[in-house]
């Protein structure tokens, strides 16, 4: 008679149970790569936008110096790395029928429940394969604005350094942020609404669709409230210089506080969500 | 004591759903938003089974009956509202991980395949999923293939196989973890005959030299027939039968019928024990009596006895009438 392989046979075994399912990271680039030509016009439309913010910046900055505490150079830097993080930092599943929402309205949301990983486990696997999938074709993006000039390199090794370190903790914060939106799913399957306002809210309050520093006193006064710019406004303003790199204990400090607030929330929404699965007609 | 692997026991299997009742126009939906109306309702009312290991269970109702909840209790995606279930000892619901590694599980109209992937990569990824090693994986792969011929289509994308070829894939990524227990909902809606036999095949294969217990779903009278010893019967969320394939009958009232061609017309035609239903002409056809404890062999020689047969023959009732008439006995 048959026994199940279950890989509780020793370290190696529970190891090997452990890593093996972070392959599942690759089914996003697999994926996209078996369908090579639909990386054509998101590349198009990046590099439009990328030259279009580029021209922009150095029009609004024509007769100005210095504005909102950046010169053109921080500006221009600070605009095209926001349109390469808002459009690589998720990748978009819709077309491959992969997305949350749709499983869950197909019924195949169930399955996630039926394999050795859990859902929360499996979900934040695919999202790291996403954000490496994404993160990749940002670099290349990046090195290529930067071989180019458009770009300007940060103005220490510490702001980099600094910049880095923010960038991780504000990719987590947008993680949490996508997932809260995805659980939602087990609630209500129309969840278009509350995916456009968020989308929104967090263009205009991390700072992707214009630098922060611009807008007025009491917006980023409320803003710093949020969760939004920790996101991408902190990263960006330690890479271009407009904060020091002394700024970055508070700015971790305010980071990991969100990470582990929207961790715990995660963590409570998916034990509701999991007990609440019904699926498939049942 | 805990059961052993490849085991299936529930016992008084509840589920309620509690749906908001909305009423029609604008003035209920209002309601339902800011005082909703809620009503219970049963989807599966105290069913109890069990599942033998190499037993292979034919779950059957219509449409609705309460299977495809039963099934996904037993899996572990629901949690019961009442009774207990146990699977290779564990409580599905409470422990979906170890769970998962002793179940497969494939749901005949969704595929747990990724569509844009080809059917290989997806299998590769489920083998990783499961922790497998490489060797493994080959090893059920070759073995599955044997029947189900993976590789001619295996390199496809899944969006792009037809019904059988996604089924027969996904049957395989159900196995790929070598699982005791094996959930099969409706595994061949849809299919033509030449797949379904080969998927037939395969699960007779798995349970008779594998020694899967296997809980299948169908609405299909010759999968039973060919499959399954035994089979339960719901409705409305409840159990109204259990047993042999064979027992049906008798729960059904629906029984073998004796077709006889006699030399000429017979003076009489009384048969101790049978009744005759149908004559024309020459050909008659009898039924045992409701109270006669007759086999179809004793039939027929009391037929030669008493009749000038030329001819006979015994008609087994066809097995999709005996459950509709089981459906109505039930009720």
């Amino acid at each position: 008679m048959q026994e199940a392989i279950i890989p509780n046979g020793g370290v190696p075994s529970r190891l090997r149970a452990f890593l093996l399912p972070w392959r599942a990271a690759r089914i996003t680039p697999l994926t996209e790569l078996t369908q090579a030509a639909r990386l054509v016009p998101p590349a198009a439309m990046v590099a439009t936008q990328l030259a279009l913010t580029y021209w922009l910046w150095h029009a609004l900055y024509a007769g100005v110096r210095v504005s909102a505490g950046l010169d053109v150079a921080q500006a221009t830097t600070y605009a095209m790395l926001g349109v390469l993080y808002q459009q690589f930092s998720t990748v978009d599943r819709w077309s491959n029928g992969d997305t949350m929402v749709q499983l869950m309205t197909e019924g195949t949301i169930a399955f996630w429940f039926l394999r050795p990983v859990s859902a929360r486990r499996y979900y934040l696997i695919r999202a790291v394969g996403d954000i490496a999938y994404g993160g990749g074709l940002a670099l290349v993006a990046y090195l290529a604005c930067l071989g180019i000039g458009a770009i300007a390199l940060p103005p220490s090794w510490p702001a980099a350094g600094a910049a880095l370190i923010t960038l991780v903790f504000g990719l987590a914060i947008t993680y949490y942020l996508h997932l809260v939106l995805d659980l939602i799913c087990f609630w209500s399957t129309v969840n278009d609404a509350a995916i456009t306002a968020v989308q929104f809210a967090t263009g205009l309050l991390s700072g992707a669709f214009a630098p922060l520093w611009f807008f007025p006193g009491w917006f980023r006064h409320v803003s710093a409230f949020l969760p939004f710019q920790t996101t991408l406004n902190v990263p960006l303003s330690l890479y271009v210089g407009r904060l020091p790199a002394s700024a970055l204990g508070i700015q971790l400090a305010v980071q990991a506080a969100w990470t582990a607030g929207f961790a715990l929330f995660t963590w409570w929404l998916w034990r509701r969500a999991a007990a609440r699965v019904t699926v498939l007609g049942g | 004591m805990p059961m052993p692997a490849g085991t299936i026991v529930a016992e008084n299997l509840t589920k309620v759903y509690r749906t908001v009742v909305r009423k029609p126009g604008a003035a209920g939906a209002v309601k339902a938003l800011i005082r909703p109306d809620h009503t219970d309702k049963v989807a599966v009312g105290g069913v109890s089974l069990s599942v033998a290991q190499g037993e292979l269970l034919a779950l059957l109702g219509p449409n609705g009956a309460g299977k495809s909840t039963t099934i996904k209790m037993l899996c572990g995606i629901l949690t019961p509202t009442a009774g207990t279930v146990e699977v290779n000892g564990i409580v599905p619901y409470r422990d979906r991980i170890a769970n998962a590694r002793r179940i497969g599980v494939v749901f005949g109209q969704r595929t747990q395949l990724w569509r844009d992937l080809p059917a290989r990569t997806s299998l590769e990824v489920l083998r990783d999923i499961y922790g497998l090693t490489s060797a493994d994986f080959s090893a059920r792969i070759r073995e599955f293939n044997r029947i189900l011929e993976l590789e001619e289509f295996w390199e496809t994308r899944s969006r792009q196989l037809s019904l059988g070829q996604r089924v027969r894939c996904d049957l395989a990524a159900a196995l790929l973890h070598d699982p005791p227990v094996v959930f099969l909902d409706e595994p061949t809606i849809g299919m033509d005959v030449v797949v379904k036999e080969q998927v037939r095949e395969f699960l007779r294969d798995q349970v008779q030299r594998r020694g899967r217990s296997v809980l299948l779903t169908t609405h299909d009278m010759t999968e039973v027939a060919r499959l399954a010893e035994r089979v339960a019967l719901i409705d409305h969320g409840r159990l109204v039968y259990d047993g042999k394939t064979a027992g049906l009958h008798d729960l059904a009232g629906v029984t073998w019928r004796v077709h006889v061609t006699v030399d000429g017309r017979p003076g009489a035609t009384d048969v101790p024990g049978m009744r005759m239903t149908r004559a024309e002409g020459e050909r008659l056809t009898f039924v045992p009596h409701q109270s006669a404890d007759l086999t179809p062999r004793d039939a027929v020689r009391r037929l030669i006895e008493h009749l000038p047969v030329t001819d006979i023959r015994v008609e087994e009732p066809d097995l999709e009438d005996v459950v509709r008439a089981a459906f109505g006995a039930g009720r």
